[in-house]
């Protein structure tokens, strides 16, 4: 028998039973729709999990303390302050052209604000002035302080886009001063003298926005240099909490990661790697973590989607078991009139497999709607909704297989029936 | 092995021809059913059949006579336990499911008491079925319509079988049987769903094939039918017991012609 011939025979079956076959495809179609779909979603996410992580920068090579420990006790929360800002400046001169840039920062915990009649509350933070390079973040208006403006602990800053419009609203920020002031004393219920300390800084410019990481909003803090920061915001003279450095390129990072742990080593006199008092962190291991997280989640809901394709492979096999039993005298007429057992055993193959092609090809255009959909929905905006062709290319290819596996015990069931009894059986 | 060849038999009943060697020859056949554990059938227990190409032969005989199991057996639809069984020259006893499915796609022309058409496909495709699984694709079409025309139905080509009335569909079930020109027809009670004018047009068509020099071999039980045959084997308790020629067969043609079973 010509494979023409069990196309066109499988073909018109189906159409000849088109409820039925439309409801069999219906399985299929929903199974690979949701791989479609759930893969998308979850290819979706996993790319703007690294999306963020890179808009804090991309090749960030991160240095911290060590968390203290003595023998095996560990102190709750308690770090050695053991990064300087020297640290950071010998890196610089030690590494030269071989890294892109770095720099160290100082938190100096939450402030209030007052400028131009305003009141607001935010993160202080000292850094140096490589910052903007470092953190791919360019300047809205006005300019980063300089190397300088660190050396002689200038008084100035650059603010986020948020504490920008806060304080100062449409007006242009830069040029403008801000007070920073804590309040001490007082001891409650009005006893007490209240002191303030005030500080003021002149606003050299504002950052671009950059929107939230991990809901955190980023776009709301005052960036002052890291030695004011020290010298009149915290007291903590010289140490920093991070040294961030920029390397080169990615695949610079492995390399750049080791010239950085070495230049610290040996400015600490450690000589054993395993007891040193900082920690390295390389962003692409941050990002490969990661991807491994998003990667599960990414299999989780391909899983899912597969036991719904599983599901409606088995449909598949009912209703061409309900086929076969249905066509056994058209078996044995065609057996009579001389079909062997791969000629019926094809047909019936074909058939079935003729009915997971379409319902997968159906099931990607309903996978690929889905994602339509789910794009509109708010709360998945900025989700970038993914079907590689890889993706299309398995589940049909999945589908097609399912047609083979769940088709064949029917398809046996039918080639290996006997003409006699197929032909007597009513 | 010397088995003493009764092909040599005086008589040749039907149209005369060339052929030394007879179309079928059984020697032997036996055929046992199991029912349960215990009980066993000899459905067949021995039959020597010879039949030579262009005869025309009835098969009769009571329920139970082992009629039906010989005709699964002439028409390769089952194989025999014992015996040696040749069709055309070839040795079928001992063949495959695959190698007798082939067989019968070449030799064997099925009509059927019940017509057994395929209600999906319409009067051409229906008779198309046999070189659907064997033979050329191109000539298909025009060969399935030469043999419409053969048995009178070149106006319902398209007709689906449920759209015939039983004759036609017995008709275009006679025209699938000569589509891959076999060495015979087997008919099962061709008649047996049919009335008496309807069969008298099968018994026709039959008649004037076999004139043409096609086999033709049919069991039925009514000896109105056998008649118009030209030789009857009458079996019974899983043998032959008699075998004799019809000196005078009935013409069906007659039949229509002088009206008996009404005018279409």
């Amino acid at each position: 028998m010509k494979l023409y011939d069990s196309f066109r025979s499988a073909l018109q079956s189906l159409v000849v039973n088109k409820l039925r076959s439309a409801l069999t495809m219906l399985g299929v179609i929903i199974g690979v729709a949701s791989v479609i779909a759930m893969v998308a979603v979850g290819n979706g996410a996993s790319q703007q999990v690294q999306n963020t992580i890179l808009s804090l920068g991309s090749n960030l090579i991160t240095v911290s303390p060590a968390n203290l420990s003595d023998q095996g006790l560990r102190g709750a929360g308690a770090q050695s302050q053991n990064l300087t800002l020297d640290d950071m400046r010998a890196i610089q001169t030690q590494l030269g052209s071989s890294i892109a840039a770095s720099e160290a920062e100082q938190g100096a915990g939450r402030w209030q604000v007052t400028a131009a009649g305003q009141n607001w509350n935010t993160n202080v933070n000292g850094v140096t002035e490589d910052y903007p390079i470092v953190r791919d973040w360019p300047l809205q208006s006005g300019d980063f302080f300089s190397g300088s403006d660190v050396t002689v602990n200038a008084q100035v800053a650059v603010i986020g886009s948020t504490t920008a419009t806060s304080l100062f609203g449409e007006a242009d920020a830069v040029g403008q001063t801000l007070q920073l002031r804590q309040v001490f004393g007082g001891g409650g219920q009005g006893q007490g003298q209240q002191r303030a300390r005030i500080v003021n800084f002149k606003v050299v410019g504002v950052l671009e926005p950059k929107g939230s990481t991990f809901g955190f909003g980023r776009d709301d803090q005052i960036l002052v240099p890291v030695t004011t920061a020290q010298r009149v915001l915290t007291g903590r003279l010289n140490v920093v909490n991070t040294i961030v450095v920029k390397a080169t390129s990615s695949d610079a990072m492995t390399d750049t990661t080791a010239d950085v742990t070495n230049v610290l080593l040996q400015r600490h006199n450690i000589s054993d790697p395993a007891v040193a008092d900082f920690t390295v962190t390389n962003q692409n291991d941050t990002l490969a973590a990661l991807g491994a997280v998003t990667g599960t989640f990414t299999l989780l809901l391909g899983a899912i989607g597969g036991i719904s394709l599983l599901v409606g492979g088995i449909g598949i096999m009912n209703i061409m078991l309900v086929s076969v039993n249905e066509r056994t005298r058209e078996i044995g007429i065609r057996k009579a009139v001389g079909a062997r057992r791969q000629d019926i055993m094809v047909q019936f193959l074909i058939e079935s497999m003729a009915l997971t092609g379409i319902g997968g090809i159906l099931g990607i255009l309903l996978g690929w709607s889905i994602t339509l959909v789910v794009a509109l929905i708010p709360q998945a905006s900025g989700l970038v909704l993914v079907i590689t062709t890889g993706t299309v290319i398995i589940a049909v290819g999945v589908s097609v297989a399912i047609g083979v596996v769940f088709g064949l015990y029917p398809a046996m069931r039918a080639a290996r029936l006997h003409p006699i009894q197929a032909l007597r059986y009513e | 092995m010397t088995v003493v060849d009764r092909a040599a038999a005086p008589y040749r009943y039907g149209a005369p021809t060339a052929a030394t060697r007879p179309v079928v020859r059984l020697r032997g056949i036996t055929k046992t059913y199991r029912i349960g554990k215990e009980i066993e059938v000899h459905a067949l227990a021995g039959v020597d059949l010879d039949i030579h190409a262009g005869e025309f032969v009835a098969i009769m005989g009571p329920s139970g006579s082992g009629k039906s199991t010989l005709m699964n057996v002439l028409g390769c639809l089952d194989v025999p336990d014992a015996g040696t069984y040749e069709l055309a020259g070839e040795n079928v006893g001992k063949m495959s499911d695959d190698q007798l499915a082939a067989i019968r796609n070449k030799h064997i022309g099925f009509v059927f008491q019940t017509f057994n058409l395929l209600s999906r496909l319409n009067a051409v495709e229906n008779v198309e079925l046999p070189l659907v699984y064997g033979g050329d694709r191109h000539d298909r079409r025009a060969r399935a319509l030469a043999a419409l025309g053969q048995v009178g139905l070149a106006d319902r080509v398209k007709h689906r079988p449920s759209e015939l009335s039983g004759g036609q569909q017995q008709r275009v079930a006679i025209a699938r049987a000569l589509l891959n020109d076999p060495s015979m027809i087997l008919a099962d009670e061709p008649t047996g769903n049919l009335d008496s004018h309807s069969s008298a047009e099968i018994l026709a068509i039959l008649q004037r094939l076999n004139e043409l020099g096609k086999t033709v071999v049919m069991v039925t039980h009514e000896p109105d039918v056998a008649a118009h045959c030209r030789r009857i084997v009458r079996m019974r308790d899983g043998i032959v017991s008699h075998d004799d020629p019809v000196l005078e067969p009935l013409r069906a043609q007659d039949e229509i012609v002088s009206g008996i079973g009404g005018a279409e």
